[in-house]
């Protein structure tokens, strides 16, 4: 590339950045959702959870046993559970799930449920009534089975002793010896790029493809709806380094949107996490420059992919109307990726487009360097971005980009 | 004698079926200004796009003087489409000075021609404003002022004083004068007779991508016999202007059928009247 060449496509690439930045929406939509949303969501949902949890426990609920003979110290554990119960007979019902004549006051909600509790000399049998829509009701379940789950184990503990067995010995014969952690050999960095490896890989892909939709439309089928295209095309610079000047930008803005989106996903998980949670991991050399060429190449595949598409519209909504359900060809790929087993992985997997990378993306992170696979990617990830700048070149070369259907 | 600065030679352009340009023949010569003149639909702007380099011709050439393609040598060249292609987040001084490094001129060379032709067009106070909430006139101004920033040999105007109020286009014509009397080329397009002759020193016209005339103004009387350029013009394009029929034409199989799906059909027999309810 010349000097006059470099220094077109610099100057294409930095006035579509300011233009673009200087949008407020585009500030909120590239700079601020991408930093706030996983913070927002891992450390507000758990808050609101844990507040809806709390207005659960102090719930006081009510519920109807019928029994023959109710253990007096399960009776007072319920108590203890903050239940306040009436005691009726059994119903006469084929079974004690079978709600019969209590279906209506269950449903109603005039009881949160209904115990049904049975002595056949040395076993019980039980059944709980509940409408599984209602959170009271599954509220009220849950208690009841807590403890009769506590009842029931300090039964099992008293039936062992009574036998002159040990309870711990009969209960737990097969213990772990020493602590669990130290068998595993991964080191703690392995450990945290096969955490990272889950969701770093699938989070680039949908929002690099995302995050790219708004720049590529305005910069495209934007300036020809706006006819800024035409005055822009009568500029002494080639269609190719508008294209690159353009590549560019949405690779830039793309690119401060997915740093901070990560950012924004790390911070989210170290806060809610303990530092052993997740750590840097551990990469050679090899592996972060390899990582760095094959988010390069996915990015000049998707985004060139993208400014093809757009430019080939006539209209800002007919290029939304084509790029938005387009993510459909990463999502797909980027969820299938997620459950592709990476042991004994087969080579053709790395030729996939888009799953090629992200295969890719997760070996990498868990410092996996696999001469063949790096070579099938590499190769491959070529091969489509040199499709993909190839297409989105032509697209650029038509006459008709200069009118607009305004 | 006047020297040649761009040659048409024979040129015809097609988009698809649609001949828009055809067998178009000009020479273009330094220090004039040349009027297009035309209907709507007449093959004007097609003319300047590819005297612009932003099309290229079917058949024939469009080449500079120093028999260079026009696409290579744009830097001689000044553009103000007719949609003007302001970005309105940038100012009217950014917008200019984008156009200039484009062009490769320094900064400071486009501002002192900058500032040079602001004050003529009343422009000089609304560089550095944003060019979101500027008038049509203002648009125009701004635009011509990004066209002349790098110092163009040529200068291409689509429909420069469209849609400007009395006062603006007076200023625009007036620069245009100026540019020539300073020896510059200017190519004008218009569908106003009236602005054409008040400014151009050659008209051409063009009527269905053909040229019908090409001289001064006084020329195209005595041609054509007539005493008004709107008699003359009237006299050269007798024939019926070309209709867009072709865009019907190019309708698929599928667009069509889906088209009629949703078309109301108009009841013609009582019964379909009485079905239609």
């Amino acid at each position: 590339m010349s000097d006059g060449s470099f220094r077109r496509v610099r100057s294409i690439a930095k006035k579509e950045v300011v233009e673009f930045t200087r949008d407020w929406r585009t500030i909120i939509a590239i700079i601020v959702i991408p930093l706030l949303m996983f913070p927002l969501l891992f450390i507000l949902f758990p808050i609101l959870l844990e507040s809806e949890a709390a207005e659960l426990d102090a719930m006081e609920l009510t519920i109807v046993i019928q029994t023959d003979g109710l253990p007096t110290n399960l009776a007072e554990n319920i108590t203890l559970s903050g239940i306040n119960y009436t005691l009726e007979t059994l119903p006469n019902t084929t079974s004690l799930s079978t709600p019969g004549p209590d279906l209506e006051r269950v449903r109603n909600s005039s009881a949160d449920a209904v115990l049904r509790f049975e002595s056949n000399e040395d076993v019980w049998g039980y059944a709980i009534l509940h409408l599984s829509t209602s959170e009271r009701s599954n509220e009220a379940r849950y208690r009841v089975l807590n403890v009769l789950a506590e009842w029931e184990d300090s039964e099992v503990r008293e039936r062992i002793e009574l036998g002159g067995l040990d309870v711990n010995e009969t209960l737990d014969p097969l213990r772990w010896d020493g602590e669990i952690s130290s068998g595993d050999v991964a080191t703690t960095g392995e450990q945290s790029g096969m955490i990272l490896s889950l969701f770093i890989p699938l989070v680039l892909a949908i929002w690099t493809y995302s995050s790219a939709i708004q720049p590529s439309i305005d910069m495209t089928a934007g300036e020809r709806e706006r006819g800024t295209l035409e005055a822009l095309l009568c500029l002494p610079c080639t269609r190719m380094e508008l294209l690159f000047g353009k590549w560019l930008a949405v690779a830039t803005i793309t690119g401060v949107g997915v740093l901070l989106q990560i950012f924004g996903l790390l911070f989210a998980i170290g806060y809610l996490a303990s530092s052993s949670f997740i750590g840097v991991p551990q990469l050679s050399i090899v592996s972060v420059l390899l990582i760095v060429l094959s988010i390069m190449l996915f990015a000049i595949m998707v985004v060139a992919f993208e400014l093809a598409l757009a430019m080939r519209s006539h209209s800002v909504k007919e290029a939304g109307s084509i790029l938005a359900p387009a993510l459909m060809l990463i999502l797909f790929p980027a969820l299938f990726t997620q459950v592709i087993n990476l042991d004994g992985i087969e080579g053709f997997w790395f030729a996939i487009p888009v799953v090629n990378i992200l295969l890719a993306l997760r070996e990498l992170l868990m410092n996996r360097v696999i001469t063949e696979h790096v070579i099938i990617w590499a190769v491959s990830s070529i091969i489509y971005a040199t499709l993909a700048a190839y297409y989105a070149s032509r697209q650029f070369s038509r006459e008709d980009i200069v009118t607009s259907l305004s | 004698m006047k020297k040649s600065l761009l040659s048409i030679r024979d040129v015809t352009k097609h988009f698809a079926e649609v001949e828009a340009l055809q067998g178009i023949s000009l020479e273009i010569y330094s220090g004039e200004i040349v009027g297009l003149v035309g209907s709507n639909g007449a093959g004007k702007t097609t003319l300047l796009r590819l005297m612009a380099g932003v099309y290229k011709p079917s058949s024939g050439s469009v080449l500079l003087s120093n028999g260079e393609s026009v696409t290579t040598m744009r830097q001689e060249l000044g553009v103000v489409p007719e949609s003007t292609g302001l970005y309105s987040r940038l100012t009217a001084w950014e917008n200019i000075r984008y156009h200039s490094r484009m062009h490769g001129v320094s900064d400071e060379i486009s501002w002192a021609r900058t500032e040079k032709f602001a004050e003529h067009l009343d422009m000089k106070e609304s560089l550095g404003r944003h060019t979101k909430g500027f008038s049509r006139g203002m648009r125009q101004k701004t635009a011509l002022l990004r066209a002349l920033a790098h110092g163009p040999n040529i200068l291409l105007l689509d429909e420069p004083t469209a849609g400007l109020d009395i006062t603006s286009a007076r200023t625009v014509r007036a620069l245009v004068r100026q540019l020539r009397d300073e020896g510059g080329t200017v190519i004008y397009s218009t569908h106003q007779l009236a602005e054409a002759q008040q400014v151009c020193d050659r008209i051409v016209i063009i009527h269905n991508g053909e040229i019908r005339a090409d001289g001064p103004p006084k020329k195209l009387l005595e041609d054509t016999n007539t005493h008004s350029l709107e008699e003359a013009y009237v006299s050269l394009t007798l024939d019926q202007a070309r209709t867009r029929k072709e865009d019907n034409d190019k309708e698929s199989a599928f667009t069509g059928w889906w088209r009629r799906l949703f078309t109301p059909k108009t009841p013609t027999t009582t019964r379909e009247v009485m079905e239609s309810e």
